[in-house]
């Protein structure tokens, strides 16, 4: 069996190096790459060098963005007292997407994952100390996932950050909007229960 | 509610490159040589239930000799009729039922209710208490949906807070971050073994007074390695943990204690009473989950009828004659000389013989 020329092998290793793509997808991307036109792919080479060139984390809160500090963090229409923790750049957008978060951000870039060899020190809670010695916040909001890695990262947050007049508060979790209780598991009914509210 | 396996579908599974066959609800008893696959088709049935090997093999072995993968499919008629399909190879695997792929196994455990009784329950009285509590928590989870999630946070949470104590120097509030998780998912647990326990006893010591020959009263009992307070104990263990580097205290060093007249049988039952045992512990988790499901689950026999003298062997007639009654299901292995032939009005009879299967006539 004639195997593969070299060239198109290595494309192949560094495609299945990608998140999401496995040995079959690296191979049929590659192979299509080598035989579209060139110019094409001399375009897409482009497209990633600008965009990985152009894209940064904003300094401050960590998101990513073209000009740092980023469009949130220098928006003065946004609640400076108000700052949402989230896991990962992409949950910025989840929750900007609701439209209902008027405050700024703060990505850890991970959670605690002991199994991961993640620990504290690997995420960033210092830069998040340090906004809170020098910016007017009030209100921190935990926006983690609730996995046991996610609850344990929120408790460990919420002890290490506690401070003086500072409100700490973390995102309700239990049914999802618009739901009957038939569609929900025995953990999130239980969840739900617990984080139940009094009605006026 | 009743329920049977009404069709088994096997494609290069074990010894069996096809098998199509058509069960009624009862008796059927599987008669054969050794080696010929009579006990494959209740690990098939067993694998479509559990997505496990009673066997306690991975499924690289169930793929037949020189194939790629294997498949096995039921119709299973209970509450409505469901289709299930699993294909099984070293590349890809897929489980479907009613034609759509199952996302999560909670929806999918409990289509099919099984009770396997085979020579390997031995290990329930000999092995570790970690067969116990497989025991323990196989029945929760066939009878609680919200048990097999918990117990899989429990486990993640258990691997993630040991990994942190074999670090130098665990950060105490990341460390208690994980305690808090292990504790809340941990004490859950416990509290529902605690409340299965005493309804499983008078159920296993009657089960037991039925197999045995002799006059000795079982009692099960329930040993959580929490005495009283889980937050305080495992805060009490931390310098035994730091020197071990693992968390000592919690549902997953429970212990499920099996007393013949008050005295360890694992210690000092007789072999006769231990085999005695191990089957009582089976018909126990056969007559629970009837009790709760309204309807018996499908029972696999495996080959232990020889092993029995008559007076255990008719010590399941009660069991299979309201399995009978109930149109439930039993499925049995034997070899043609030791099948027990006091069960012989309502057994469909089938004959086994290098990987085909058909009905006896």
């Amino acid at each position: 069996m004639a195997a593969l020329p070299e060239p198109v092998a290595s494309l192949i290793g560094a495609l299945s190096k990608l998140p999401g793509i496995g040995p079959r997808s690296a191979e049929r991307i590659a192979l299509h790459l080598v035989q579209a036109e060139t110019g094409a792919v001399k375009q897409l080479a482009q497209i990633l060098v600008t965009a990985r060139d152009r894209v940064q984390l904003c300094a401050v809160c960590g998101a990513l963005t073209e000009k740092s500090p980023c469009a949130v963090c220098s928006d003065p229409r946004r609640d400076a007292s108000l700052v949402c923790i989230v896991e990962r750049p992409v949950d910025i957008i989840s929750i900007e997407k609701s439209g209902t978060f008027r405050g700024k951000y703060h990505v850890l870039r991970g959670k605690i994952s002991p199994l991961n060899g993640i620990e504290p020190e690997d995420l960033r809670i210092a830069e998040l100390e340090k906004r809170l010695a020098q910016e007017p916040i009030k209100e921190i909001v935990i926006a983690l996932g609730t996995d046991v890695e996610g609850d344990a990262t929120s408790f460990y947050l919420a002890k290490r950050l506690a401070r003086g007049e500072l409100k700490i508060t973390r995102i309700a979790h239990g049914l999802p909007a618009g739901t009957g209780l038939e569609f929900a598991d025995e953990l999130t009914l239980s969840r739900a229960l617990e984080g139940r509210r009094e009605m006026p | 509610m009743r329920m049977h396996l009404s069709h088994l579908r096997l494609r290069d599974f074990r010894n069996y490159a096809r098998l199509d066959v058509d069960f009624a609800p009862g008796f059927h008893l599987l008669l054969g040589d050794n080696a010929q696959g009579k006990t494959n088709v209740l690990e098939a049935i067993y694998l479509l239930a559990t997505l496990r090997s009673f066997r306690g093999v991975g499924s690289a072995q169930m793929v037949r000799h020189g194939q790629k993968g294997c498949f096995a499919g039921g119709t299973l008629v209970g509450q409505g009729d469901h289709e299930v399909k699993m294909y099984w190879s070293a590349r890809e695997r897929s489980l479907s039922l009613d034609g759509r792929p199952v996302r999560k196994l909670t929806d999918y455990l409990g289509v099919l209710r099984t009770v396997v009784f085979c020579t390997e329950d031995l290990q329930l009285i000999k092995g570790t208490a970690r067969s116990r509590r497989r025991f323990l928590d196989l029945l929760l989870s066939q009878t609680h949906r919200a048990y097999l999630p918990l117990l899989q946070r429990y486990a993640q949470t258990l691997r993630s807070r040991n990994a942190m104590l074999k670090r130098p120097v665990p950060d105490p509030l990341a460390l208690e971050g994980f305690s808090r998780e292990l504790i809340s998912a941990g004490e859950e647990i416990i509290r529902l073994r605690h409340e299965l326990v005493p309804k499983l006893s008078p159920l296993a010591r009657l089960a037991y007074r039925r197999v045995s020959n002799e006059a000795e009263e079982l009692r099960i009992e329930y040993a959580p390695s929490v005495k009283r307070d889980f937050a305080v104990e495992l805060a009490q263990s931390h310098v035994r943990e730091r020197a071990y580097r693992s968390t000592l205290i919690g549902p997953h060093r429970d212990e499920l204690q099996l007393l013949l007249n008050d005295r360890s049988a694992a210690q000092f039952g007789s072999e006769g009473q231990k085999r005695t045992l191990a089957i009582a512990l089976k018909m126990t988790q056969a007559e629970y989950l009837t009790g709760i499901h309204g309807g018996p689950p499908v029972l696999l026999i495996d080959d232990i009828m020889g092993e029995l003298d008559v007076k255990r062997r008719s010590a399941f007639l009660p069991l299979l004659e309201r399995i009978h009654q109930s149109r439930g299901q039993v499925f049995m292995t034997a070899t043609e000389e030791n099948w027990p032939q006091e069960l012989g009005r309502d057994v469909q009879r089938w004959v086994v013989d290098k990987g085909v299967l058909r009905k006896a006539i």
